[in-house]
């Protein structure tokens, strides 16, 4: 593929996001018009770009959804909820027709063919719904107005001001320099459609006194396209320096093309004849313009700048030019000009690029951490002094690479707007999303991957949490049904809650499904949390109808695996009648993090430092139970040298690290604590996904492999053990029992 | 299962017809096993090694391959022997497996690495059914050498990522019923 297609498909595709999000905010705010015009604009972008790589299907859809567009922006149809959906319907064709290009097919298959057809006969029904104002408005002063209408929808011969109009005349040294003048026509072509030229030929001398090298002419063009005046100049650029380059915008007011044709060097009644046989005037707007012109001359002294600002005026006045659409146009442009310098800002980089330099950055941690050991060990200051400036810079380089691939969550989050309107469409509920924490970053390659898990969990809420518009009257709750999304940073780790204020989960429910599946076993008797958390096993779900939204039964254990992939976790909280709420948890980032060294007997791992609270030195323990008091607190404890089975004895002074993650806290006891250490993540490879406790590996200064703590996996292993190590355990009183399990020892 | 393995074997046989292959040979639990030499990446001296916590033991650790965070496999226990202990003469062979699009590369701890020997198709024997102690589908073949015989190894089979990561869950499971640390 072409690199022109590549990027014209990854503008479409961004151009149909933001379609999309603008026919959304259609729907809420009908009359929101710079908002249609965003919409019209993102269409016509794509129908351009389509023409230019020539993609005809692309082009000729696309074509007919602007023309329905551009009546919408003219006022001429009302947004109805159909036609909103229709639009959108026509956004998603055009996303699959862009796959089609992507894929680099020819054509459409048959499946997708019909449907395009099917649509652009809806979009016709539209069109065809739309009276004709010209037609029953056609008076004479209104015309101007009108044909803006016109244009698209009828292609047709009256008066088109809704078109760029360009003056050109080229230079002498044109053909001397090499230029050919039809190319540059040709190029402005692939712009958008020429509707008129005319080919100037004034300046041509005299057969005698005429040099064949020399470039005599110039043309009057009517362009009609939505490119900015920029794109146009830009077509002339290589003969900017030896030409005569006029453009005026459409909508143009008529005292300009008076001062335009004034301007150009050839005869004004000829002028005007051209612009009218080139379709940028009438003739009666080029009398009527010439002759108040003229009767304006008379009052006013030749030459006067003043004259063409009073024929302005008075054009106003006599509604020959609306004012709303001298006004629109010169908005359109402000708006396409704050584009431009926003896309400016920006810089496009290939993902793999960004993927090189990080790992780049990681080798050039692992090397700065080596140098570093090296110099200390030759206890020259000097050198450490140099070592200790150069890892602190590695350190910066290294927080502005990741920042590089750090995206904002909120284009994830605005994509579910759409799913949210869908599915309470089809499912006849009224639910509202409400998106907080959008700002929230994460790294690219985390955001890529979270959005399947979150459609379901987001379609799950939609589909079984928010109860029916009637049932919740009847439960006292607003009719309109609410689910959140929400995004925030903790501890090292970015948290995604997905929430909604539904009927919640049925517990007794949710149990009898579990012995049914066989999923626990009968008498087993769980927390509540375990309950609710039960909705992840394989092969289970509660809804007896199986809907074609969710309800197979395969969600929710694919959306557990698919973020434990991601070293996450996913947990459900529910309050019953109130509405559920999901948990994610993701590691902010996959590629290199700040630890905290420690070391059992001779291996060394590392915690991830956001998780580290303090440190403090194990003595004084009041049993040989694994908790201890910090400042009044129970401290759970987990000793690394048993959980890993290191042989050898505890040194006598152990410590302990207090680590905190999800509002919970535990110590990891350790044998020594060894200091921060820049981590470079290096995965340990699909044959350990199923280690638990164990996040990743790095590598060491001094070359040796040492293994990163996943502080929370981990302790909810050891959790998870020792609960099933302890016999007879109960809900009904677990305090009692486990008492009664201590004092047997 | 098996005979699908056969198929294959037979099929690479087949196509080594014309282009007899060379086999690094190396020495394990005294026995004498060979790799074909194209998924041998490296061999190098055991050491640095890391262990993995909570995993079987078959998998002995991982080392640091420049900059490369390597696992390393150790064979013996690999095919339900003791672990290997290190000797003066241990090396660690590293191979790349070809699984699906991705390749791995893994360690294999071996007592010595012999030679690498040319086996031509003909002097490849089908694996005996049983007998050899190691399971027939990680055996590629028999290879016949001064009338002894050399183990050829089905490296994708032995080293199989997928089968090896559907282990170590199975043991992670495992210890999640090990005693807690310090438990009562």
């Amino acid at each position: 593929m072409d690199e022109i297609t590549s990027v014209f498909i990854q503008e479409s595709r961004e151009q149909l996001a933001e379609m999309e999000a603008g026919l959304l905010r259609l729907e809420q705010n009908p009359d929101d018009h710079d908002n249609i015009n965003g919409i019209f604009r993102a269409a016509h972008t794509i129908k351009g770009g389509s023409g230019v790589i020539e993609c005809h299907f692309i082009e000729a859809f696309t074509h007919r959804v602007e023309n329905l567009l551009d009546a919408l922006r003219n006022n001429e149809l009302a947004v109805s909820p159909p036609l909103a959906t229709l639009l959108l319907e026509c956004c998603d064709h055009m996303v699959s027709l862009i796959d089609v290009l992507a894929a680099e097919g020819e054509a459409p298959d048959a499946d997708l063919g019909a449907k395009g057809d099917a649509l652009t006969e809806r979009l016709k029904g539209f069109l065809d719904g739309i009276g004709q104002p010209a037609e029953a408005s056609a008076n004479s002063e209104l015309a101007v107005q009108d044909s803006t209408v016109e244009v698209e929808s009828s292609g047709g011969g009256i008066v088109l001001t809704d078109s760029w109009h360009i003056s050109v005349r080229f230079g002498e040294n044109v053909l001397r320099g090499g230029m050919d003048p039809l190319s540059f026509i040709r190029y402005l072509a692939s712009l958008g459609e020429i509707l008129g030229i005319q080919t100037i030929t004034d300046a041509m001398p005299v057969a005698a006194e005429m040099d064949p090298e020399s470039c005599y002419i110039g043309f009057e063009i009517q362009l009609q396209t939505r490119s900015s005046k920029a794109d146009i100049e830009r077509v002339f650029d290589f003969v900017r320096e030896d030409c005569d380059l006029r453009i005026l915008p459409p909508n143009s007011k008529l005292s300009e093309y008076i001062k335009h044709i004034q301007e150009l060097p050839e005869d004004t009644m000829r002028l005007g004849e051209i612009l009218v046989r080139c379709g940028a005037l009438t003739q009666a707007e080029v009398d009527q313009g010439l002759s108040e012109q003229k009767s304006s001359v008379e009052h006013a002294q030749p030459g006067d700048p003043t004259a063409a600002s009073q024929l302005g005026q008075i054009l106003v006045d006599h509604k020959v030019v609306h004012k709303e659409i001298v006004d629109a146009a010169v908005v359109k442009q402000a708006q396409v000009n704050d584009k431009k310098a926003k896309d400016a800002r920006l810089v496009r980089v290939q993902a793999d690029k960004l993927d090189q330099l990080i790992d780049l950055v990681g080798e050039l941690v692992i090397a700065g951490a080596s140098a570093n050991l090296l110099a200390q060990k030759s206890k020259q200051v000097d050198l450490v002094e140099a070592t200790s400036v150069l890892s602190r810079l590695v350190e910066n380089i290294r927080d502005s690479a990741l920042q590089l691939r750090m995206v904002q969550i909120g284009d994830t989050f605005t994509r579910f707007n759409r799913v949210v309107r869908d599915v309470s469409k089809e499912l006849g509920k009224e639910i509202d999303l409400v998106i907080s924490g959008a700002e929230t970053e994460l790294d690219k390659t985390v955001v890529e991957k979270i959005g399947d898990p979150l459609m379901h969990l987001v379609r799950n809420s939609l589909d079984h949490g928010i109860e029916p518009t009637a049932l919740r009257l009847e439960r006292g709750k607003p009719a309109c049904g609410r689910v959140a999304l929400n995004a925030y940073h903790d501890s090292g780790s970015i948290v995604i809650e997905i929430s909604d204020d539904g009927g919640g989960l049925n517990k007794e429910k949710i149990t009898a499904k579990a012995l049914e599946r066989g999923i626990i076993q009968a008498g087993e008797t769980l927390s509540e949390t375990e309950v609710v958390n039960l909705i992840f096993e394989p092969g289970f779900s509660t809804v007896d109808k199986v809907s074609n939204l969710s309800g197979r039964g395969v969600g929710m254990d694919v959306v557990r695996r698919n973020i434990q992939a991601l070293r996450g976790a996913v947990d459900v909280a529910s309050v019953e009648g109130e509405g559920t709420t999901f948990t994610i948890r993701l590691p902010l980032t996959l590629a290199i993090i700040d630890g905290f060294l420690v070391g059992v007997d001779k291996a060394a791992y590392v915690i991830p430092l956001d998780t580290v609270v303090e440190c403090i030195e194990l003595k004084n323990l009041p049993s040989d139970r694994n908790f201890m008091n910090l400042r009044g607190e129970a401290l759970p404890f987990i000793r690394l040298r048993e959980l890993f089975e290191i042989p050898g004895d505890a040194p006598p002074r152990e410590s302990i690290v207090v680590v905190q993650f999800a509002g919970q806290r535990a110590g990891i006891v350790v044998d020594q604590l060894m200091g921060e250490f820049q981590t470079v993540i290096k995965p340990l490879g699909a044959m350990f996904r199923h280690l638990r406790g164990i996040g990743g590996s790095t590598i060491l200064g001094s070359g040796e492999v040492a293994l990163i703590l996943d502080v929370a996996a981990l302790v909810q292993t050891v959790t998870h053990s020792e609960q099933q190590l302890l016999p007879g355990r109960s809900h009904a009183a677990p305090a009692a029992l486990s008492s009664n399990q201590f004092t047997q020892h | 299962m098996g005979q699908i393995v056969q198929a294959r074997g037979s099929a690479v046989v087949a196509t080594s017809d014309t282009a007899p292959a060379q086999y690094l040979t190396f020495t394990l639990g005294g026995e004498m096993f060979g790799v074909g030499i194209l998924n041998v990446k490296e061999i190098i001296e055991f050491g640095n090694l890391t262990e993995i916590p909570m995993m079987p033991a078959f998998i002995r650790g991982v080392i640091n391959l420049r900059g490369a965070v390597v696992p390393v496999i150790d064979l013996a226990a690999r095919f339900g022997g003791k672990t290997t202990t290190v000797g003066r003469r241990t090396c660690i062979v590293i191979i790349e497996v070809p699984e699906e699009d991705t390749r791995h590369d893994i360690g294999i701890i071996v007592d010595a690495v012999s030679e690498v020997l040319e086996i031509p198709a003909s002097e490849i024997e089908p694996p005996p059914s049983f007998g050899a102690r190691i399971r027939a589908d990680f055996i590629h073949g028999m290879g016949k050498v001064a009338g002894k015989f050399v183990i050829l190894l089905d490296i994708t089979k032995v080293l199989s990522v997928e089968e090896i990561a559907m282990l170590t869950g199975s043991d992670a499971g495992a210890t999640d019923a090990l005693p807690a640390p310090g438990s009562i």
